[in-house]
């Protein structure tokens, strides 16, 4: 399988900062990437020498097949973090204007602006002017700037930012759709849960190097389950010797349920099974090591924030990630 | 190169295609039409006839039969027309040496006298009915002047009634000199009373009239021939004309000052107005963030590109209208001549290269900041070095071969303006100097182009704090 994106050894700095360092990533064609890291963490710097609109100072960087970006700009849809509109030009005359400046002939770029603009249902906003939209509503018209021009291969900056629920499940559909399509896509987020969701593969850096590379699958089996959740029928039950059940090392109460903090290398399997035997449950589940936790254990360990500050930050800044955690039972 | 085009195409329109430009363009020739019609109908209004008594106590006895004669209804008639006349005249006089030929001139008068709102505007000047009162030369002043109290200015003949709107008083020296000086006579002064709203036309015109029946009284007296006399003193015409290897010009030296200012000026006016569009907008993709969004499509160079090209024809544009608006209002005074044809194709080179110069500042300027208040305090430097050519105007005009004018034309940034200056006013200037304060121009082009690519290339992406000189110049040096 080739490679959309192959970054070899790159670095780049602005100043006495270290935006990229020694930083190695590929991308196959068709794949979904997931970019994660925390502010300033040099996702953004990645992307725009992916786009080269910045260029490295050290490494190799090819981009389908190209030395830069440039050479095949028709064929990479590009949304970027810092994305506006022209607040006086007409919607269907900004979306024209971005569609001819891919390469798009006339008569086609009107023809796919109306299809696009009836796909994410803002048909009526053709003839308004840009600055009469919600901001979701922007959000939505930028997003097709980025995919008018049917690209290979789709680079979306904090796509969901600033989206309601509803359209931000729209929006996973249509990058769903996107790589059902056979483009590859590489989205950049704090919102975990998106990229849980979306995501083959992840693609994580802090402080400018890499940390994670891996697909999602990966991801899971590498950062083990490290609690289970009981709760059973009766409350009277909650009082059980689950805290001596094999593999457990020590189970506590929490909101109705037992709480079972796991040993490393527990047979999970064996241990629900004995769960069960012990009294009748109503709920029985492995909790899966979240996103978001894997990324604090990582963030936290290296640096100097606390997991809490950065808990958050993800917060106050990315509304997505103040849902609740998924929960996956393995029962 | 096909990116670039829509690029400029949209920048084009972007600004063309707005209320704004329109009106903008549009205003001041439609008020200026307006203003045309509009004041003639306003000064329609005829004023009204000024109607009264002038009492004369006239105690040399010598000089009432001749204002009896000037106050004769039919005389006051003819002196109004003779105003009138000369109204017109002084408006043919000023026509002419703005160099409008006789031909013209006659022209312009059959249609103001055609159109009845115009022809009604000449007659400004009022219309008379007073009636000299004589009253004997003992009557005391004092008593005399009591009556002008009781007038209002606003009687009518058909009311019957008038009221004594002044007073003469003409001493006996005024006419009879009662002493000498250096060997010649010196006469008194009259005494000229009115009330105190009377029309100003009206109180001249009866000064004027004492003063000539005096005069000729003193030169009756004298025994001169008065029409002789008056002959003489007339004022000569003056003809001037300016002397051009074409041949004889009446064209005047304040038009020869006024038109390669107007062209420098049109020059400046179109440069800096375009150049401020592409900082504006410039400023505008940078602050509503669509910028990268159409880095994602083009590089900053095609867009960059883009936008001066399409500001540039905005510029050119407004060149356009206006210059040849300039020129057709130059052919129909018929002073086409102050233009020379080649410097019209000059004056588009210059645009062009002092366009680029501007443009390349302010598209970095634009990408440099964050907001129009941060670009203030880059732009005033630029400003200064702008308003130069506006200072040098008047220096330049009057010594167009000065060592100061000579070196100013290779200064670059400034050297556009000021060779538009030179090459249209009206020394000529030496050859060579044209090709070369153009070849430097380009080298100023070509330049800031490539500082500008830079600093433009950098300066879209960053945010936060807003960038001095040294900065910029740290950005030429790194990218």
């Amino acid at each position: 399988m080739t490679n959309a994106i192959e970054i070899r050894g790159v670095r780049k700095t602005f100043g006495p900062k270290v935006a990229v360092e020694n930083l190695d990533l590929n991308v196959p064609e068709g794949s979904l990437y997931g970019f994660i890291g925390p502010n300033g963490a040099g996702k953004s710097t990645t992307i725009r020498m992916i786009m080269s609109i910045i260029f490295p100072d050290q490494g190799d960087l090819r981009v389908l097949g190209k030395s830069s970006a440039v050479e095949s700009k028709d064929r990479i849809g590009y949304l970027p973090e810092e994305r506006g509109v022209y607040k006086k030009m007409k919607v269907g005359v900004f979306l024209n204007y971005i569609a001819r400046l891919k390469g798009i002939d006339a008569a086609t770029a009107d023809k796919r602006v109306k299809e696009w603009l009836v796909r994410v249902g803002l048909q009526e906003t053709y003839r308004k002017k840009c600055e009469e939209l919600s901001k979701g509503m922007q959000q939505k018209v930028q997003f097709i700037t980025s995919v008018i021009h049917e690209p290979d291969l789709l680079i979306l900056d904090e796509v969901f930012t600033g989206l309601d629920p509803v359209n931000r499940r729209l929006m996973r559909e249509l990058i769903q759709e996107q790589n059902d399509r056979g483009a590859t896509i590489i989205f950049s987020t704090h919102a975990m849960r998106e990229a849980e969701e979306l995501c083959d593969n992840i693609f994580m850096i802090h402080k400018g190097e890499k940390v994670i590379d891996s697909s999602l699958e990966e991801v899971w089996r590498k950062y083990d389950p490290k609690t289970m959740i009981v709760e059973p029928l009766d409350r009277a039950d909650l009082g059980q010797a689950w805290g001596s059940l094999p593999g457990a090392r020590e189970a506590s109460e929490k909101d109705g349920a037992i709480q079972i903090s796991l040993r490393d290398g527990a047979n999970i399997g064996e241990l629900m099974r004995q769960a069960a035997a012990l009294a009748p449950v109503r709920r029985l589940e492995v909790q899966r090591a979240s996103l978001e936790d894997i990324f604090i254990s990582i963030v936290g360990a290296g640096g100097g924030e606390t997991a809490e500050q950065l808990r958050m930050e993800l917060a106050a800044g990315k509304g997505s990630t103040t849902e609740e955690l998924a929960e996956v039972s393995r029962g | 190169m096909g990116k670039v085009f829509i690029i400029a195409v949209r920048e084009f329109l972007a600004i063309v295609a707005t209320k704004a430009f329109i009106l903008g363009l549009l205003l001041p020739p439609a008020i200026m039409t307006i203003l045309m019609f509009a004041l003639p109908l306003l000064m329609n209004k005829k004023p009204p006839t000024v109607y009264g008594h002038i009492a004369l106590i006239d105690q040399s006895g010598k000089v009432t039969p001749r204002l009896v004669d000037a106050y004769d209804p039919a005389k006051q008639q003819e002196r109004k027309e003779q105003r009138d006349k000369a109204i017109k005249d002084q408006m043919a006089a000023g026509m002419k040496s703005m160099g409008v030929d006789d031909k013209m001139a006659g022209e312009i008068k059959k249609q103001m006298d055609a159109n009845p709102a115009t022809a009604q505007a000449a007659n400004i000047v009022a219309e008379t009915n007073l009636i000299l009162q004589v009253l004997p030369p003992e009557t005391p002043v004092d008593e005399a002047r009591q009556a002008i109290l009781k007038a209002t200015g606003r009687e009518k003949a058909e009311d019957g009634h008038a009221s004594r709107l002044a007073l003469l008083v003409i001493p006996k020296n005024a006419v009879d000199s009662d002493k000498e000086e250096s060997g010649q006579p010196k006469f008194g002064a009259f005494q000229l009373l009115t009330a105190p709203r009377l029309n100003v036309e009206v109180q001249s015109d009866i000064r004027d009239q004492a003063r000539k029946a005096i005069v000729d009284t003193r030169l009756a007296d004298a025994g001169q021939n008065i029409d002789r006399i008056r002959a003489i003193m007339a004022r000569p015409e003056v003809e001037e004309k300016a002397v051009t290897a074409s041949g004889d010009s009446k064209i005047n030296a304040a038009a020869k000052m006024l038109v390669p200012g107007a062209f420098m000026f049109l020059l400046w006016i179109s440069v800096f107005s375009s150049g401020q569009y592409l900082l504006m907008s410039t400023i505008e993709e940078k602050s509503s963030r669509v910028m990268e969004v159409l880095l994602s499509a083009v590089s900053p160079l095609q867009l960059m590109l883009g936008k001066i090209i399409g500001k540039g024809a905005v510029g050119l544009l407004i060149l356009a209208l206006f210059s040849s608006a300039g020129v057709a209002a130059l052919i129909f005074f018929a002073m086409a001549e102050l233009i020379a044809w080649e410097n019209l194709v000059l004056l588009f080179v210059y645009f062009l290269i002092a366009y680029v110069v501007v443009a390349c500042l302010m598209a970095s300027i634009g990408a440099a900041v964050n907001d129009i208040n941060e670009a203030q305090s880059l732009m005033t430097p630029v400003m200064l070095i702008l308003v130069v050519p506006m200072m040098l105007w008047f220096p330049i005009l009057n010594n167009p071969n000065s060592t100061f004018a000579v070196v100013c034309s290779f200064v670059p940034l400034i050297n556009p303006f000021v060779m538009v200056l030179r090459i249209c006013g009206s020394e000529a200037i030496p050859m060579w100097q044209i090709p070369v304060s153009i070849l430097v121009g380009l080298v100023t082009v070509v330049f800031m182009c490539w500082a500008s690519a830079k600093i433009f290339r950098i300066g879209v992406l960053m945010y936060g704090k807003p960038p001095n000189f040294t900065t910029l110049i740290k950005w030429i040096r790194m990218a």
